[in-house]
């Protein structure tokens, strides 16, 4: 191979190197996170195991055997099923619009008999395979047609529009905003960013002025500028920044939070967990956990730049993005630097689904480090079966 | 490993080593290696950028805004700072105080067992409702409330119980020892210590900021018993439906007793009806009658138009447009301006108004402060009802107190300037240190001293001589209103009032009564009017209230008093001159 002695043939690596390769640093990253987690549930049940910190144990070891699990499976297998789990991803989502549970106000859970779940969850993967599948069959010249991107970008708006009318505004923004990355990693040119950009400044007046009822610019002011319900949608952001306020430098030390142990923050063991740790951990504790998530964020980027095909690439980018912008998007809410939109604090929220879709985007992210120097032609028809 | 070293040491170490070792590869691989590396390089920048806001965000939240931010929710629960200044009188007699005490209330979840609770607290607390306080109890909510202000003796019983999950708020309730005696004054607080009416509310700030000063006020709880003990005897004797009173020092215009009946219990204001609340002498305005003939004399005899011995010609009634003016004792002749005072003539009284004129009229009126609200430390005040447009017919219905509506209060302010030597104080009800700024002459001395002597003619020989207190040189006025009622005014339905001062030789004190649709009884031979009713009231209360402020009983048939109240022949009063 072209990168002379550095590269093997990971078709021919044994289970024992591939586990040897296995990133085992960013495994390490993972854990810790974790572990604070387990702790700040540990505190939120006022000092007990049960109901949380023991399930979100148990979670995350299955999820870390997940993760093993995919990080082993030959990259290419993941290329060639990418299509297929975006369609069953999607019509998960159409399941969720048919027969969705109503969990509090708004529909967003399946029904699976042993389980529910979270299709738009699935999606978050499921897209990132897709994408990054596409764009990898398509050369660097040839992202410069146009026409060439009206699939990927219907494959984004499907399941954006399928999440919004759940209604998740929160999960839509994310999914298109991980795509919009996907999009510009691929090569897609600068200027088609500046169209978007610009269509969207001129289209979102004319919406709101003509597409929306009154009661729902209502909502949506509501949701923009909480603090003009201090009882209702802006109880918890003002809960949460007193919790805030009151840590201080140092904390108030484990377990001695009273927002939360008052039970002044509803919920406080999912969305909400990070005012905790603020609160009983303080300034440090919080730079402390944002620094570990930067930590993964590199290994995520450098993984990307390793890796010797496209589409290991973009899987990489796809799962370290998603990952990021929760931990962006979760801090930002709780801090009131953004509205409140239900996202979890990655690894650390108390929560089954998120917690297993992101070991399987790690899974995938391992993956692609341990099959970096893997080539995979650009059509898939090339590869063996 | 050599090749893990060599690979992967440090994630970022990674950017440069490759992009070194590129040059071996397709074009193409090369091309999106290098672009994907400028984008990664532009993305890490961009998230850097976004981890930056965050750190930086909360550094403001935590550290930076720890102060404001709480303020926010806590304002919403917490209740403000309860304790308020004390209210006395000028003599340092307590009005309002404030009284440590503890409500109860219960975390309904921690309530194991809430019948037995609530047999209980009832136990305890008879007046509590057990129905009531079960349901509390097992409302299975976080907060509710079971009693404000337990007394030390219920506090002690709660505690002896010993159930868990009931709390205490401790903090401090506003009492008044007095009850209802200065209670339109004092006025009251709501439930979590704010001012909510009389001067509890108009200096609401002044006595939550300076916690330790007194507000002294210029009451004197002795007149204020007083005042509230005849006019509540009145109010018995007369049947009336209430009653009004106040006691004005003349010389400042400080107020030493107000009182509205009914009145009410500050401390449980609450139960108290609207009419309770409502405070007749500064709220309520009236349209007095005859007692605005006092100022309508003194107004003519200080404009310089009218002389004391002018005579007008009440021989019959006044008809004007489809109004008749008559009056109520006729003596169809022409009568003296002493006699138009003293027997209360209304066309007397009208005819000597249009001599001064309209426009000399109401600047008379807006000079004596009847056009507007009375400027009283009370937010409960009433705003003058006056003619618009100010015709003639107007100005002679004022001339006998009809067709403006004042406050008692702003007349018996106007009736202290007349007769203090002619400079109007504004009323006040917050005892000032140092001496009282200097009011606005309304009236020359000379027409004080004239309209003193008239007002002492009418106690001693005309409409209120049922006032007289031996020894007192009590003057006064009565004045009978008939309210208005339907269309126009109803004839049984009357506003009986009185305004006395006191000693007439040196004035000092005004007293104003008030009686609301009073009723004549035996001993009033069936009248209600003023002379009957008001005109006694103002008696008694002189009689109690001149020993308590040391006015000395004087001889009347001294000759240096007599030749003080005479009303002389070069007055023009000859007729009057035998008395």
């Amino acid at each position: 191979m072209s990168l002379g002695g550095h590269t093997r043939n990971a078709e021919k690596a044994t289970l024992g190197s591939k586990l040897l390769d296995v990133n085992w640093g960013l495994v390490l990253l993972l854990a810790s996170v974790a572990a604070i987690g387990f702790a700040m549930l540990y505190s939120a049940a006022n000092g007990s195991v049960s109901p949380w910190a023991s399930r979100q144990m148990i979670r995350f070891g299955v999820g870390l055997v997940a993760m093993l699990v995919i990080a082993l499976v030959d990259i290419r297998v993941w290329l060639r099923q990418a299509y297929a789990i975006y369609a069953v991803a999607l019509v998960l989502l159409i399941a969720v619009e048919v027969m969705g549970v109503t969990g509090m106000g708004a529909r967003r859970w399946v029904d699976l008999g042993a389980f529910q779940l979270q299709p738009s969850e699935v999606m978050k993967i499921a897209l990132v395979l897709a994408l990054a599948r596409y764009f990898h069959g398509i050369g660097h010249e040839e992202i410069g047609r146009p026409l060439l991107l009206i699939p990927p970008l219907v494959m984004v708006a499907a399941p954006v529009f399928l999440v919004l009318r759940q209604p998740d505004l929160g999960t839509a923004l994310l999914i298109a905003a991980v795509a919009a990355v996907l999009f510009f990693q691929a090569g897609v040119r600068w200027w088609k960013f500046a169209l978007v950009a610009l269509a969207t400044v001129i289209v979102v007046p004319f919406a709101w002025r003509f597409g929306l009822h009154d009661y729902q610019r209502d909502r949506v002011l509501t949701f923009l500028v909480p603090e003009s319900d201090p009882l209702g949608a802006g109880y918890h952001i003002l809960q949460s920044k007193i919790a805030l306020g009151s840590g201080g430098v140092f904390g108030r030390g484990f377990m001695q939070g009273t927002q939360s142990h008052l039970s002044f923050l509803p919920e406080q063991q999912t969305d909400f967990i990070f005012t905790m740790l603020a609160e009983e951990l303080g300034l440090l504790g919080c730079l402390v956990l944002v620094g570990l998530y930067l930590a993964i964020l590199a290994y995520g980027f450098a993984i990307s730049l390793r890796a010797r095909n496209q589409f290991g690439r973009l899987v990489a980018i796809g799962v370290t993005t998603t990952f990021i912008l929760y931990v962006f998007i979760n801090i930002a809410m709780v801090t009131g630097l953004i509205p409140v939109v239900g996202v979890p604090l990655p690894l650390v929220s108390y929560g089954g689904t998120a917690m297993v879709t992101l070991l399987v985007g790690f899974g995938l992210l391992i993956g692609v480090f341990v099959h970096r120097d893997v080539p995979i032609p650009r059509r898939p028809d090339q590869l063996g079966a | 490993m050599s090749r893990r070293e060599n690979d992967f040491e440090l994630p970022l170490f990674e950017l440069r080593a490759r992009s070194e070792t590129a040059d071996g590869s397709t074009r193409s691989e090369v091309r999106w290696l290098l672009t994907g590396r400028g984008r990664l390089q532009i993305m890490s920048v961009l998230f850097a950028a976004l981890f930056l806001v965050i750190g930086g965000r909360l550094v403001h939240v935590m550290l930076l805004r720890q102060a404001a931010e709480p303020a926010v929710a806590t304002g919403q629960a917490e209740p403000r700072a309860s304790e308020r200044a004390d209210l006395v009188d000028r003599n340092g007699i307590l009005l309002a105080t404030n009284l440590a005490s503890a409500s109860l209330h219960a975390d309904a979840q921690a309530i194991d067992d809430p019948v037995g609770a609530a047999r209980a607290l009832v136990r305890v607390l008879p007046d509590l409702d057990e129905d009531a306080v079960r349901r509390k109890l097992a409302s299975n909510k976080r907060f509710v409330w079971i009693k404000r202000n337990l007394t030390p003796r219920e506090l002690h019983g709660v505690n002896v119980l010993g159930i868990p999950g009931l709390g205490f708020e401790h903090r401090q309730r506003r009492v008044y020892p007095l009850g209802s005696l200065a209670a339109h004054v004092t006025g009251y607080v709501d439930v979590d210590n704010n001012g909510i009416a009389g001067i509890e509310k108009s200096r609401d700030d002044l006595l939550t900021q300076g916690r330790d000063e007194t507000l002294r006020l210029t009451l004197d709880a002795r007149l204020q018993h007083a005042l509230r003990d005849e006019l509540l005897a009145a109010m018995e004797r007369f049947r009336a439906k209430g009653a009004g009173g106040v006691v004005l020092d003349a010389l400042s215009g400080e107020v030493l007793a107000l009182s509205s009946l009914p009145d009410f219990d500050p401390n449980r204001a609450g139960e108290a009806s609207q009419l309770a609340l409502f405070n007749q002498v500064t709220l309520g305005v009236y349209e007095l009658g005859s007692v605005f003939k006092i100022f309508n004399t003194a107004m003519g005899l200080d404009s310089g138009v009218v002389k004391l011995r002018d005579r007008y010609d009440a021989t019959r009634p006044i008809r004007v447009a489809r109004f008749t003016i008559r009056d109520d004792h006729p003596k169809r002749r022409w009568l003296s301006v002493p006699e138009i005072f003293k027997y209360s003539s209304n066309i007397g009284s009208a005819k000597l108004a249009l001599d001064v004129g309209t426009a000399g009229q109401r600047d008379f009126m807006d000079r004596l402060g009847m056009l507007r609200a009375a400027p009283i430390e009370l937010p409960e005040v009433g705003t003058p009802l006056s003619p618009e447009p100010w015709r003639e017919i107007n100005t002679m219905t004022v001339a006998f107190g009809h067709g403006l509506a004042v406050s008692p209060l702003q007349v018996a302010s106007g009736v202290a300037a007349i007769i203090n030597g002619g400079v109007l104080h504004p009323p006040t009800l917050i005892r000032r240190d140092g001496p009282r700024p200097e009011g606005t002459r309304v009236v020359s001395a000379r027409t004080s001293e004239i309209m003193r002597r008239l007002m002492r003619l009418v106690v001693r020989d005309g409409t209120g001589k049922q006032a007289s207190i031996p020894g007192y040189l009590i003057g006064g006025k009565t004045g009978t209103a008939e309210k208005v009622g339907g269309r126009g005014y109803n004839r049984r339905a009357l506003l009986s009032s009185f305004v006395a001062v006191f000693p007439m030789t040196a004035p000092r004190y005004v007293v104003f009564v008030l009686l609301d649709e009073p009723r004549g009884n035996d001993a009033t031979h069936g009248f209600a009017s003023a002379g009957w009713t008001a005109a006694p009231t103002a008696g008694r209360i002189i009689a109690r209230m001149a020993p308590i402020v040391g006015i000395p009983v004087l001889d009347e048939e001294d000759r240096q008093i007599r030749r003080a109240m005479h009303i002389g022949p070069k007055d023009g009063g000859t007729r009057l001159a035998s008395y």
